[in-house]
């Protein structure tokens, strides 16, 4: 168990250890047991937020997986340094070391308190650490293998042969001959087993020795999410005034924006009734599910839930939600509705069950969570229509010039999605040519990252025109 | 048809049913799993949809009797069954929410005939018939083998939802302790089929078949002439055959081929595919481009599109959350009448949804039935009997594997 008291001094003296950090690779077993500044702690902790933060939107942007590295590394040499004993010896790497493992046991008290900051911390961590394994040679890697004592059973040379087929047509790219396998079981492996990019068989995963960082990244996340566990249940006994605030804000300084669902709606008031109105200022994917809602008559759960919850967004109350829904929902009986739909559309208000007030979704889970299967209307335009069905509908949507839709469907072949969304913006409200003017009040937006916020900067941007207008 | 007529399960139909047939032993023996004085079994969570079309959730019972008790007294037109938490779901309101937790639940797959809505011609939304319904023999074959070789597990309950799709439940021991990340890695080895409405091609394959793709196409081989191209005759109308032709990334042959089936009706799909083959590998094998990636994406479209049509769809949602409820084997479709019962999969191509018993045929079977010296159960007088027998012995599969893991544990502890 961690005990916060034991890194934290008012003294500020900071013992000195020899060789306390053999590898640059740590699977923060071991928690820190000297004493600390205040001050050092604090900056120890952003430090290290600066890089996860970094991962998350690289990872968040869809480069590839070497794009990612580069960008990581940069950040990382400026903000938490970590260099290889081979080759670093201008370096002070004992003191790398020391933040690196300090600043991991800080963040994971900050992030062991709620399932959500516990998965976004496990998920960057797993990142950063796959990074590193990657970068390190061979030899620090297996020394720091074996004394972690992480060994696997190798497959043997006739079982190998006997599997030949099989084993190479899961990993294609191999050069079968000179590869190894491990055998394990697959929940190990789940990564590669999610993507068939593994030969499974009777429950046990055949990994090549090129996936082992698979494993070892998967042995760490396994760690880390028990030690995170563990710490959740410690995280009420700490009641250090000096640290406590960090460790309780710390995520919210930083996590980026969540759409906050506030009654200073920017509309006036939004009803059952005038959503039609509205659509215009809607993103391409709630257009989306505006248009087949009307023309289905339903929408499926997910986009219910998508949709639904933008329009809580943009003002509509649990009663017009209601109205509005049992509305565009023509074809089903009043019984039906109130059976199967009514009780869903409170509960995202947080009127049933466990009173959870659900916020609408940002374009990340839109875009990541959920995949849109058969006869799914939810999910973001630009990652899940086919190019043609997109063309299609860019151009009914207001996107007139080939040369605009070549523009956007270029940026969208990149998987640049919310890019994509921000160019779609600017274009149907001709800002185009005023960003080259540099134009006064209506400025280039940042990137759309919300669907909520698309709304907000299309009402505002149309409340400006009009002003402009009426002048 | 000559088969059963649907008929609703009227109140007293469906009591009628519970008091008679419903097999609570082996029910409350298969939710339990050996374990000491129904520990499983207790918390588990079953919900029940009422007559009034009240939905109660977080019921749970001691054993057979409070349960048999408690359905005859609601006579549920639907039973759900949920997962065992670590402690009685009857008990969930007095409990800090955080030590009411999900800990274990049989992996379940739930594929449903709506999901092929896009790629059947015969029906459409609820209904189904001979035709399609083979889809769901498919999607049995290619799941099941998957599970049982690529996964190690033994224990599949396959059952027929009473209407329009089927229903799979692993009870291996591993599968019901699966963590939700795990089922969602299953799930995501198993489903190919991937897109919403807005995409009109949902697979999309390597050059390289992973061996368990492989596997899955020497049956889809197998059936897809059949199903697809006979009985569904997707390439039938042109309103069907473009869907098919939109799979394909090359404008040129969707023009070709377009402008040859426009003109003439006499065509069969058969021969219209064959053609559809041909001019993929004529495309693929034209000079210049032999080994591209052009070449590769055409040479590979032939399978996607018989993967496309032919490969199960399934609810993942339903199986990535060791919450989901599913409807429980042995319930009575309130439309149909039909019993919810075990499908066996090695005999799937024989399964007849329509002659599966119904609550009135089985009313008037027990009419019907003459008594004779030796006394027997209800449900052995009528067509329920090889269903209750499979559950039986399905059921004595799985406490077997249980009792033997706390034999194991026992002597290890001694």
């Amino acid at each position: 168990m961690i005990s916060i008291r034991t890194i934290v001094s008012e003294t500020g003296e900071v013992k000195n250890h020899n060789q306390k950090y053999p590898y640059r690779l740590n699977f923060y077993s071991i928690p820190p047991i000297e004493e600390i500044t205040t001050e050092e702690f604090e900056v120890f902790a952003l430090d290290r937020l600066q890089v996860l933060k970094a991962i998350e939107s690289a990872s968040l942007r869809s480069r590839t997986e070497l794009q990612v590295a580069d960008h990581i590394r940069d950040i990382s040499n400026q903000y938490l340094p970590l260099h290889s004993t081979d080759g670093g010896k201008n370096y002070p790497l004992e003191q790398e070391r020391r933040k690196d493992h300090i600043s991991h046991f800080i963040l994971r008290l900050a992030y062991c308190r709620t399932e959500e900051l516990r998965k976004w911390f496990i998920k960057q961590e797993c990142a950063l650490f796959r990074i590193r394994f990657i970068e390190e040679n061979k030899e620090e890697r297996q020394a720091f293998l074996n004394n972690e004592r992480l060994n696997w059973n190798d497959l043997s040379q006739n079982e190998k042969e006997s599997m030949k087929n099989e084993l190479s047509h899961a990993n294609p790219h191999i050069k079968f001959n000179d590869e190894t396998f491990f055998i394990v079981d697959f929940e190990q492996v789940l990564d590669l087993v999610s993507r068939r990019a593994v030969y499974i068989k009777a429950g046990k995963a055949y990994v090549p020795t090129s996936e082992q960082v698979t494993l070892v990244v998967g042995e760490f996340r396994k760690r880390l999410s028990a030690a995170l566990n563990l710490a959740s249940r410690a995280f009420p006994s700490i009641d250090d005034e000096r640290i406590l605030p960090l460790l309780n804000n710390i995520n919210q300084q930083y996590l980026g924006k969540t759409y906050v669902y506030n009654n200073n709606t920017i509309v006036d008031k939004v009803t059952a009734d005038n959503v039609d109105q509205m659509v215009g200022h809607f993103p391409l994917c709630m257009q989306h599910m505006h248009i087949k809602l009307r023309e289905l008559h339903h929408l499926k759960h997910f986009a219910r839930m998508q949709y639904g919850l933008f329009l809580k967004g943009i003002g509509l109350t649990v009663e017009e939600a209601l109205i509005f829904w049992r509305k565009s929902f023509s074809s089903i009986t009043d019984e039906k509705f109130q059976k199967e739909y009514a009780y869903n559309i409170r509960h995202s208000y947080g009127m049933e069950g466990k009173r959870q007030d659900y916020s609408p979704l940002n374009c990340n889970s839109i875009i990541m969570n959920k995949q849109p299967g058969p006869g799914d209307q939810h999910g973001c335009p630009f990652k899940h229509f086919s190019e043609d069905n997109l063309k299609v509908f860019l151009t009914q949507t207001g996107v007139k010039k080939d040369e605009h839709l070549k523009a956007i469907l270029d940026i969208v072949k990149g998987k640049h999605y919310q890019v994509a969304c921000t160019k779609y913006f600017e274009i149907t409200k001709c800002l185009e040519d005023s960003i080259s003017r540099g134009d006064d009040e209506r400025h280039l937006m940042e990137t759309i990252k919300h669907p909520n916020n698309y709304f907000e900067q299309s009402v505002k941007l149309s409340k400006i025109n009009n002003s402009q207008n009426s002048k | 048809m000559d088969s059963k007529e649907d008929e609703a399960a009227t109140p007293e139909l469906l009591s009628f049913f519970y008091s008679r047939f419903f097999p609570y032993k082996t029910y409350v023996n298969w939710l339990n799993y050996e374990t000491e004085s129904n520990g499983a079994f207790k918390n588990r969570e079953l919900s029940f949809t009422l007559p009034s079309d009240a939905y109660l959730r977080y019921n749970s019972y001691n054993g057979e009797e409070d349960l048999k008790a408690e359905i005859m007294k609601m006579c549920p037109t639907k039973i759900d069954i949920g997962a065992i938490y670590t402690a009685k779901p009857k008990d969930k309101k007095t409990m800090r929410l955080s030590a009411f937790k999900p800990v274990e639940k049989e992996l379940i797959f739930d594929i449903d005939m709506t999901d092929y809505d896009e790629i059947r011609t015969c029906c459409s939304g609820a209904s189904i018939c001979y035709k399609c319904w083979k889809f769901m023999t498919v999607a049995i074959k290619i799941i099941d083998v998957a599970l049982r070789e690529d996964f190690g597990f033994k224990h599949l309950l396959w059952v027929y939802s009473g209407r329009r799709g089927v229903h799979c439940w692993v009870c291996d021991e591993n599968a019901r302790k699966l963590s939700n990340e795990r089922r969602a890695a299953i799930v995501s080895y198993l489903a190919v089929i991937k897109g919403g409405t807005q995409v009109s091609k949902k697979v999309q394959l390597n050059r390289t078949l992973h061996p368990f793709l492989r596997r899955s196409l020497e049956i889809i081989e197998k059936y897809f002439e059949d199903i697809v191209l006979k009985d569904q005759d997707v390439l039938g109308s042109e309103e069907n055959w473009s869907k098919v032709l939109n799979c394909i990334q090359d404008d040129e042959i969707i023009k070709k081929l377009s402008n040859k089936w426009n003109g003439s009706n006499s065509k069969s799909s058969v021969q219209k595919w064959d053609e559809l083959v041909n001019e993929l590998e004529h495309a693929a094998s034209a000079s210049g481009r032999k080994y591209s990636k052009k070449a590769e994406q055409l040479q590979i479209c032939k399978l996607e599109i018989m993967f496309q049509y032919t490969y199960p769809r399934l609810d993942e949602a339903v199986s990535k959350n060791i919450n989901h409820l599913l409807k429980s084997p042995f319930c009575v479709h309130p439309k149909t009448g039909r019993v919810c019962v075990p499908i066996q999969p090695d005999d799937c191509e024989n399964f007849d949804p329509f002659e599966v018993p119904t609550v009135s045929s089985l009313y008037q079977e027990l009419n019907l039935y003459v008594e004779g010296e030796r006394k027997v159960h209800d449900y052995e007088k009528t067509s329920l009997k090889p269903y209750i027998k499979y559950f039986d012995n399905f059921v004595k599969g799985t406490s077997k594997e249980a009792r033997e893991k706390n034999r194991s544990q026992a002597s290890m502890e001694f």
